[in-house]
């Protein structure tokens, strides 16, 4: 089954590059630290992909280029407004509490607001979030006047960051419960159920009385939501968010979602296989940090991982060798 | 599931064949990570690693850095190594307060850490400068100022907005300009991001806006090639005057053709030398003391205070200003 091909290859690759990195390294890469920091560096771009997942599987060219943008829009805003009325020092839970609101409000509004242009407007959605990526961008600027503004050191919003619970990173934990949580919505309630069947066929959905708008502006409400707490992460991490950290992420998050199998033109995508994904191009980046390779080199073996990924799905190999096998 | 395995062991197998001989060692790391690879101004850097790993066999020595100005992978490259457990970082930040977090950890580790063009880096065991970074921006502005003949427009750019060291020069040029009643600055700031064909595109705007500009001061390497492109092709050389900071070859051709009025620098390759030797000697325990002589180049006597963390600030003597007429004695 093509399915079960993507999942044991993911899989493979991830143990794969551990047992190589392991080698290499003489076991610094497998050591606890290590596992710890790579599983640190993940639920920033983790957030980001399954965000692009859920636009995607809405079908019609569903996909979200706003994440980052967003995600620093809700970092900046919150790190300005909440540091003008909350002291770090003096009420460090308050604080936590209000910047986590603040850019999960800005998260939402930013993602509800592409919802709505794409279901109302009938914009496509590779031009709307590509236009609200740069509005984003440009509010993050003048909010912040462009140079990173500083979070400050609440110590319940630094031990979201780089705190450890039973030797896991805590922002690892959250990412994992949310990838649950997001995973299970998909698969057994009715909105990722019609989510899925919309991606597949749009007409028999409409036929079918699905509220168009409605599940729109859910999905990308949620990817939104979701690019907010990937900005709290970044702030978290980082002590500092500024406009534009981490312009990379959108081209690899998308990479991890294409590479987790999920089809671009919707109605089909596993969380699992999204999970194994991030985790597989974190390992696999590291990995080349560690034996010392070119940065430039990293972006190569990721363009190769994917059209193997690919190909796997396409090509059934034991047809080749079945043909191998029999004389002529 | 033969297909499967046959597959995975084709990948395996590539892999280990590929990285087999990359083992770890027992000597000290001393890891340099520099705010972009592939540029003129870093790959001059890694001269300088390469002539520090050649000439030190008891330390391992390497250069490494992202390939796009973008302080996230910065951020990702310094977590990886201080997971890797080097003994030395060396760092030249794209932005010190992005990377404060994962150099405390590096410190919370036993790694040293050494820093370059980040004197406000708090959790640093040494920062290095060139020179004072105001003096250098106070010259460049003169350079500027004198070319200008003191009066007119002008306009400043910098790697990003982040970048401490140009926003210590732009600024101190700023201050400068204000000394001349007939200098006005406008659009200051513009960022490049290292990228000449970025800075081209810019200073075409700037001067499309500003059709009576008549100077540019400049920050990142890259930037004076980009400008330099602007002006030559809107056949404004002589007409606007150009300084900013960046290396002689590859600005060679524009300084030729008068389209650079100067430039300055300091060699890339020095500070590389000064960084990892400053490295190895706190990993060797000795104290860095005020006047001391690194053994390099522009840092014969280097001026040690206290920084703004718990390390120190060493600030050496290598500035470098060069015109059309001075640039070729140094040929980098």
């Amino acid at each position: 089954m093509k399915r079960d091909r993507q999942l044991l290859f993911l899989v493979g690759i991830n143990l794969m590059v551990l047992a190589v990195g392991a080698f290499i390294s003489k076991g610094a890469f497998v050591d606890p630290y290590n596992l710890q920091s790579m599983a640190g560096q993940l639920p920033e771009l983790g957030f980001l992909a399954i965000g692009v997942m859920l636009a995607m599987s809405s079908g019609n060219g569903g996909i979200d280029l706003s994440g980052i943008a967003l995600a620093n829009l809700a970092g900046v805003t919150s790190a300005t407004l909440v540091a003008g009325w909350v002291s770090t020092d003096e009420a460090p839970a308050l604080f936590t509490f209000l910047f986590i609101g603040t850019a999960l409000c800005v998260g939402l509004a930013g993602g509800v607001f592409n919802g709505l242009l794409i279901a109302k407007l009938g914009l496509t959605p590779i031009l709307c979030t590509l236009g609200t990526q740069l509005l984003y961008t440009g509010l993050a600027v003048v909010v912040s006047g462009g140079p990173s503004v500083r979070v400050g050191s609440a110590e319940p919003l630094m031990t979201i960051g780089s705190g450890l619970l039973l030797g896991v990173p805590i922002s690892f934990l959250i990412f994992g419960v949310v990838a649950l949580v997001v995973g299970m919505l998909l698969k057994f309630s009715p909105f990722g159920i019609r989510l899925f069947l919309m991606g597949t066929n749009p007409k028999a959905a409409l036929y079918a009385g699905f509220s168009q708008t409605k599940l729109l502006v859910t999905t990308y409400g949620l990817s939104g939501l979701l690019a907010a707490l990937a900005g709290v992460l970044i702030a978290s991490r980082n002590v500092n968010v500024k406009w534009d950290y981490g312009q990379s992420y959108l081209l690899i998050a998308i990479l991890i979602t294409v590479m987790a199998g999920v089809k671009p033109e919707g109605g089909y995508g596993r969380m699992i296989c999204l999970f194994l994904s991030a985790t597989a191009l974190q390992l696999l980046s590291s990995m080349l940090n560690f034996a010392n390779f070119s940065n430039f080199f990293r972006d190569c073996a990721w363009g190769l991982l994917l059209l193997i990924f690919l190909a796997i799905s396409r090509i059934d190999l034991r047809n080749f060798f079945r043909h191998r096998a029999q004389p002529v | 599931m033969k297909v499967k395995s046959f597959q995975l062991s084709l990948i395996g197998a590539a892999l280990a064949a590929t990285l087999g001989t990359v083992i770890a060692q027992d000597k000290p790391v001393i890891a340099t990570v520099v705010k972009i690879s592939g540029i003129p101004w870093f790959n001059r850097m890694e001269v300088g690693v390469k002539e520090f790993a050649s000439t030190t066999p008891t330390v391992i020595a390497s250069q490494s850095g992202p390939a796009t100005a973008d302080a996230a992978q910065q951020l990702k490259i310094i977590d990886d190594l201080v997971a890797k457990k080097v003994s030395a970082l060396a760092v030249v930040p794209m932005d010190p307060a992005v990377i404060e977090g994962v150099l405390k950890r590096a410190m919370d580790r036993g790694i040293v850490v050494v820093t370059h063009e980040a004197d406000n880096q708090k959790n640093t065991n040494a920062n290095i400068e060139a020179f004072d970074n105001a003096a250098y921006g106070t010259a460049l502005n003169e350079k500027l100022a004198a070319c200008m003949g003191k009066t007119g427009k002008w306009t400043s750019f910098v790697g990003s907005l982040g970048s401490r060291t140009h926003l210590q020069w732009v600024d101190a040029g700023a201050a400068n300009a204000k000394k001349y009643a007939g200098m006005t600055l406008v659009d200051a700031k513009n960022e490049s991001f290292d990228d000449a064909n970025k800075t081209y595109e810019k200073a075409k705007e700037v001067l499309r806006k500003h059709p009576d500009l008549k100077g540019f001061q400049s920050s990142a390497g890259n930037d004076v090639i980009g400008i330099g492109r602007a002006i030559e092709e809107a056949g404004l050389v002589g007409k606007v005057c150009l300084v900013g900071t960046g290396l002689p070859t590859p600005s060679a051709k524009l300084l030729e053709s008068g389209a650079i009025t100067a430039i300055g620098f300091w060699d890339p390759k020095d500070a590389g030398l000064a960084m990892n030797k400053a490295a190895k000697m706190l990993l060797e325990k000795k104290p860095l003391t005020d006047g001391i002589n690194l053994g390099v180049k522009g840092y014969e006597k280097v001026s040690v205070t206290k920084g703004p963390g718990g390390g120190l600030l060493l600030v050496g003597n290598a500035m470098v200003i060069a015109d059309k007429a001075t640039y070729k004695n140094f040929l980098f």
